[in-house]
């Protein structure tokens, strides 16, 4: 433990030369002030900070801070985390969709991208998704599409190389963007 | 399974020897490679298994003469359609910051990141991979010609993002940690898409 006390001597040598007595020490106790810790200025409006990010919540955890800490805290989290998986759900929720709709024109889903894929036609399943929805009748154009390259490719390897290669599969040159 | 010769022909031998096993009267034209339109299956009462067909589909008889007249007939009508103007309403999927988006006129678009255009600034979407309208579709193979399609856009907003806290906690393990993330946002409005009658 620090000093408790401090021997103060120019307090001693005042009532020394006052009262005409030399020698004496007087203690002045520091601990007590030293307990006082300042705890900083601004606790009110942390707290203040951290419920408001708790005022939707149900029960206690709305209004005390102790409770609100650990309750905030999971909150973020599970935001931090379903922002990553948001990203998977949703290419799942297109597969499916984009199965569901080349169902309805009578092919199957990796048939279905798979021959898109080999005409070149990079659309992503966002997109494909979007169009199944709100244009069906390019989405049964793009569907027809794939069929049409599916059977020329069963041609292809069921046949002899006397029939023609066909339309669908020959590939073409990709068009890049010129600037000038 | 991939269709190669091999896996073919050697399907198409189970296939044959089914046939054989079945009946002595089954008709075989030719020897050696055999299609699968050429094999006559026996009208008894078998039940179908896994072998009665191929797993391919029948595949339609081919004119190739047949298939392009009705390409021509396809391309000239469509040609007709984008050279009188009667093509209604586009939309398009375009390219733009790493994600395709389906587009009209007057739609507006949230970008997730700072473009180097000034608010009020025209931009021109160069990669056009799909075209349409109510009649017809143009697919691009992957892209679209920059002749044929012109997207025009413009800049409408430049923001920042609402602040997302990223927070990373693991229990006892004394392990916290906290991030604020202002993403840049861009607000675009698309005025217009046009097909330039020059298909062909």
């Amino acid at each position: 433990m620090t000093r408790m006390w401090r021997h103060v001597a120019g307090v001693s040598a005042l009532l020394c030369s006052k009262s005409g007595f030399t020698g004496s020490v007087i203690m002045v106790f520091l601990t007590l002030s030293r307990w006082i810790r300042n705890r900083g200025p601004d606790r009110y409006w942390k707290v203040q900070e951290l419920l408001k990010s708790a005022r939707h919540f149900r029960g206690r955890k709305n209004r005390c801070y102790s409770l609100a800490v650990r309750a905030v805290r999971r909150a973020f989290v599970y935001a931090s985390k379903a922002r990553k998986t948001k990203r998977h759900s949703m290419r799942q929720l297109w597969i499916q969709r984009i199965a569901a709709a080349s169902r309805e024109q009578h092919m199957k889903y990796p048939a279905l991208i798979h021959n898109l894929l080999k005409c070149s036609v990079q659309l992503n399943r966002r997109a494909l998704c979007d169009l199944c929805i709100s244009e069906p009748r390019s989405f049964k154009a793009l569907a027809a599409l794939a069929c049409a390259r599916r059977t020329e490719g069963f041609r292809a390897a069921l046949g002899d190389g006397s029939h023609p290669p066909g339309v669908f599969s020959r590939i073409t040159q990709p068009i890049t963007a010129q600037h000038g | 399974m991939t269709l190669n010769l091999r896996n073919i022909s050697g399907m198409l031998r189970l296939l044959r020897v089914a046939g054989a096993r079945l009946s002595q009267n089954t008709e075989k034209r030719g020897f050696g490679f055999q299609s699968s339109s050429s094999i006559i299956y026996p009208a008894s009462n078998v039940p179908q298994t896994s072998l009665s067909r191929p797993p391919w589909p029948e595949l339609p008889a081919f004119d190739p003469e047949e298939e392009e007249r009705r390409h021509q007939a396809i391309v000239q009508k469509v040609n007709g359609l984008i050279e009188k103007g009667e093509c209604g309403r586009l939309f398009a999927v375009v390219h733009f910051a790493s994600r395709q988006w389906k587009v009209t006129d007057e739609d507006l678009i949230l970008i997730e990141n700072h473009i180097d255009a000034a608010c009020g600034d025209s931009i021109r979407m160069e990669k056009v991979l799909l075209v349409g309208g109510n009649d017809f579709t143009l697919v691009g193979k992957p892209l679209l010609s920059r002749d044929l399609v012109q997207v025009h856009a413009t800049v409408i907003e430049k923001t920042e993002s609402w602040p997302m806290v990223h927070m990373r906690f693991w229990k006892r393990h004394r392990f916290q940690r906290k991030r604020i993330i202002i993403q840049p946002q861009t607000v675009l409005r698309i005025n217009t898409i046009d097909v330039s009658p020059k298909l062909l």
